[in-house]
């Protein structure tokens, strides 16, 4: 689904990103962890064009993401609070999305109805604005606009950070859901190992912009990273 | 303590980012503070000379009296829309042990420094002056000069109540309005005993004591207010206001533009920073009076049709050149969404177009001035509507500075699109609709003038595809430096 090649990002001639070469087939919940400052959000934000590559390319289902915007109708993504739009209400919000990914009210509202339990009844029919919400409240908001519209692709920045831990494991459910039930392919990057862990059948270790490890997820995972990342 | 706070501002204000921006602006900014200070104080200067040639067989002083009345109303009026509350960041102090009253009287102390007071000194003081020279009682004046000052400071204390509370302002609003309305249907004029009290100020000094003690009285009201609220979730958290649901789903018989239409209404509807440009623009509306009563205006017609322009522009020229900034914060979101650019800025295009027809409605009662001056007026509104649009997008798509939507501008401190390109866009917005009246106007005649302007802007409009076209070029082009400008923190 996505191909990544000769991938580097440099900032007035420093390297923040290189990866040479990462396949992620579809249907794969992808892991990304490392430190503050491994190059996280910065792959991220190549993906979605948010950034240009100082080499190098990804493609996305076939599509140069620098070059062409044929990505963007399957692919989707919250990455941080300025996802949001703050002065509409959450529903708003969702329908707005739902209108720009062709959908009309009432597939919102179905997509909706299944995310009773997840909102923790937080977010709908709050009469509030999305700027007025908490910031956990606020990523559910924005997690669950990323799934509208039926996107192949989802990418997550640090979906279970200022989530309490009910939320934290209603969403672990819905990625894997997503990952095996439906074929989306999922990315997600997280600080905390045990949730990657439970959730990604791949995880990657990035570290000062290099790929440093590519495993696929096992009993034994957990420890090996925690044993990488004590030191 | 205080040394601390100063300190703290000290850096807030030379590393705010419209300090940090080149120097060519820093002098304009200073330019535009000299200017408006410069004619605040010529006003003073001249207006004991200015009001005893107009009558005569008042004392000017007393004719000051009388009407300070509007000019407090105003001030309160400007400052609303305007000014800044005093919000220091105040939640890294709540934990340091500093007294909470050290705060708070320094956070209303700074109040003090606003723009907004010095506007009042210098329209005052430089009069006050010349009155002494003029042989004016010493003590009456002086004391007269202060109690001003004191009225001053205590809208300045006032309008803070006015936006933190509900109930005061719209206990004002009423009372404001019952006056008005009093004496708008002649049941009786509450300027006349008002300024019988101001005079009353001025004959007895011994009643400077009154704004004294209000102004003392409104600065502890404030104090308690604040004392009171001094917790995050109190007077100095953002106010969490209701959402207001508007139906606007008839808005899309729009079709694909639909959605971003209904978002930018909601946009301005509940966006502080929005508002007040929508605020603006209206006033906008009433600047044709400025030239159009004017004999001198009536042989340079080209000032005419300069005024032509903001009479129905005025929201097309404040809004229009900031855009994409009204999305900047989202504009990440925007961007890795399925959107096309094209409905984006046409949806943007249309705000617009109706705003200048709105304005133009409401331009109407301009025929009093003549049909000529109409005619103009409508010309204009053409010329907005074909070619200013474009005109302004093309200078906002250069335009990258993020905008906190819901934070209100500073005076002086606005400098958003304010910087050179911006002039130099701004130049054809104001030039081009002169020259296109003027030339037709001095080689045939005054209407060929008026069809030149009007046809320009009909061309424009035919032309719409190729102009968005090449706008949502500039858009693309420009994509990563805007995104990366719209997420720079501020």
């Amino acid at each position: 689904m996505i191909t990544v090649s000769n991938l580097s990002k440099s900032y007035n001639g420093v390297q923040v990103l290189n990866l040479e070469n990462l396949d992620i087939p579809k249907g794969q919940s992808f892991g990304l962890v490392g430190n503050n400052g491994a190059g996280k959000t910065t792959f991220f934000s190549l993906l979605l064009d948010l950034i240009q590559p100082t080499t190098g390319y990804i493609k996305n289902k076939n599509v140069l993401v620098h070059e062409s915007e044929d990505w963007k109708p399957f692919t989707s993504s919250f990455i941080d609070e300025s996802f949001l739009i703050g002065y509409l209400t959450a529903e708003e919000y969702f329908y707005f999305i739902g209108e720009l990914r062709g959908e009309n009210k009432s597939d919102v509202d179905s997509l909706l109805a299944q995310f009773e339990d997840f909102f923790h009844d937080e977010i709908l029919g709050k009469k509030k604005y999305l700027r007025d919400l908490s910031k956990g409240n606020q990523k559910k908001a924005g997690i669950v606009a990323a799934l509208i519209g039926n996107p192949e692709v989802i990418i997550l920045d640090e979906p279970f950070a200022n989530l309490d831990p009910t939320t934290q494991i209603r969403l672990k459910q819905i990625i894997k859901h997503l990952a095996e039930k439906q074929g989306v392919t999922v990315l997600v990057s997280s600080h905390d190992l045990m949730h990657v862990t439970d959730v990604c059948e791949r995880i990657v270790v990035l570290e000062k912009g290099e790929m440093v490890k590519d495993l696929a997820t096992s009993e034994a995972t957990l420890k090996e990273l925690e044993a990488h990342f004590s030191n | 303590m205080i040394k601390h706070f100063l300190n703290l501002e000290w850096k807030q204000f030379k590393r705010a980012s419209y300090f940090q921006k080149g120097l060519a602006i820093k002098i304009l900014l200073f330019l535009a503070v000299l200017y408006f200070g410069g004619i605040a104080i010529f006003i003073g200067g001249i207006m004991f000379f200015g009001l005893e040639k107009a009558f005569p067989d008042v004392d000017p002083i007393v004719m000051v009296n009388n009407y300070l009345i509007y000019w407090i109303l105003f001030e309160l009026m400007i400052r609303y829309f305007m000014q800044q509350l005093p919000v220091m960041n105040i939640k890294p102090l709540m934990i340091i042990p500093i007294k909470r009253n050290t705060i708070i009287h320094y956070l209303l102390g700074k109040t003090i420094l606003s723009f907004f007071n010095f506007i009042s000194l210098f329209l005052f003081l430089p009069f006050s002056i010349v009155l002494l020279f003029q042989g004016y009682p010493v003590i009456n004046v002086v004391l007269w000069f202060i109690a001003i000052m004191c009225i001053n400071l205590s809208i300045n204390f006032l309008n803070f109540l006015i936006n933190k509370s509900n109930t005061v302002f719209y206990g004002i609003a009423s009372v404001v309005i019952v006056v008005i309305s009093l004496r708008y249907f002649n049941i009786f004029d509450v300027t006349e005993p008002i300024g019988k009290l101001f005079n009353g100020l001025y004959n007895q000094p011994f009643f400077a004591l009154i704004p004294l003690l209000l102004m003392l009285g409104l600065y502890k009201v404030n104090f308690d207010f604040i004392r009171k609220g001094f917790y995050l979730d109190g007077a100095i958290s953002k106010k969490v206001k209701e959402v207001e649901a508007t139906d606007l789903s008839w808005m899309d018989r729009f079709g694909s533009m639909a959605p971003f239409l209904k978002n930018d209404v909601k946009m301005i509807w509940r966006n502080a920073r929005p508002k007040q440009v929508l605020m603006m623009s209206f006033l906008f509306l009433f600047y044709g009076l400025i030239f159009y009563t004017q004999d001198i205006y009536r042989d340079m017609p080209a000032f005419l049709a300069f005024a032509s322009i903001f009479v129905t522009g005025g929201f097309l020229l404040s809004f229009g050149q900031l855009v994409p900034s009204w999305d900047s914060e989202y504009y990440k979101m925007l961007m890795s969404q399925n959107i096309p650019y094209r409905q984006y800025l046409e949806s943007k295009w249309y705000l617009m177009v109706v705003a200048v027809a709105v304005s133009f409605v409401l331009s109407t009662p301009y025929i009093y001035f003549g049909w000529e001056i109409f005619g103009m007026i409508a010309a204009g509104a053409l010329f907005n509507i074909g070619l200013n649009t474009f005109i302004t997008l093309f200078g906002g798509a250069l335009n990258r500075v993020p905008i906190e939507l819901n934070t209100k501008a500073k005076a002086f401190s606005n400098t958003n699109g304010f910087n050179p390109t911006q002039l130099l866009i701004a130049l054809p917005k104001m030039v081009l609709p002169m020259l296109l009246f003027y030339i037709p106007y001095k080689l045939i005649n005054f209407n060929a003038g008026l069809i030149a302007l009007a046809l320009s802007g009909v061309i424009g409009l035919v032309f719409k595809n190729f102009f968005l076209n090449k706008i949502e070029g500039i858009y693309q082009k420009g994509k990563y430096k805007t995104i990366a400008a719209f997420s720079e923190k501020k």
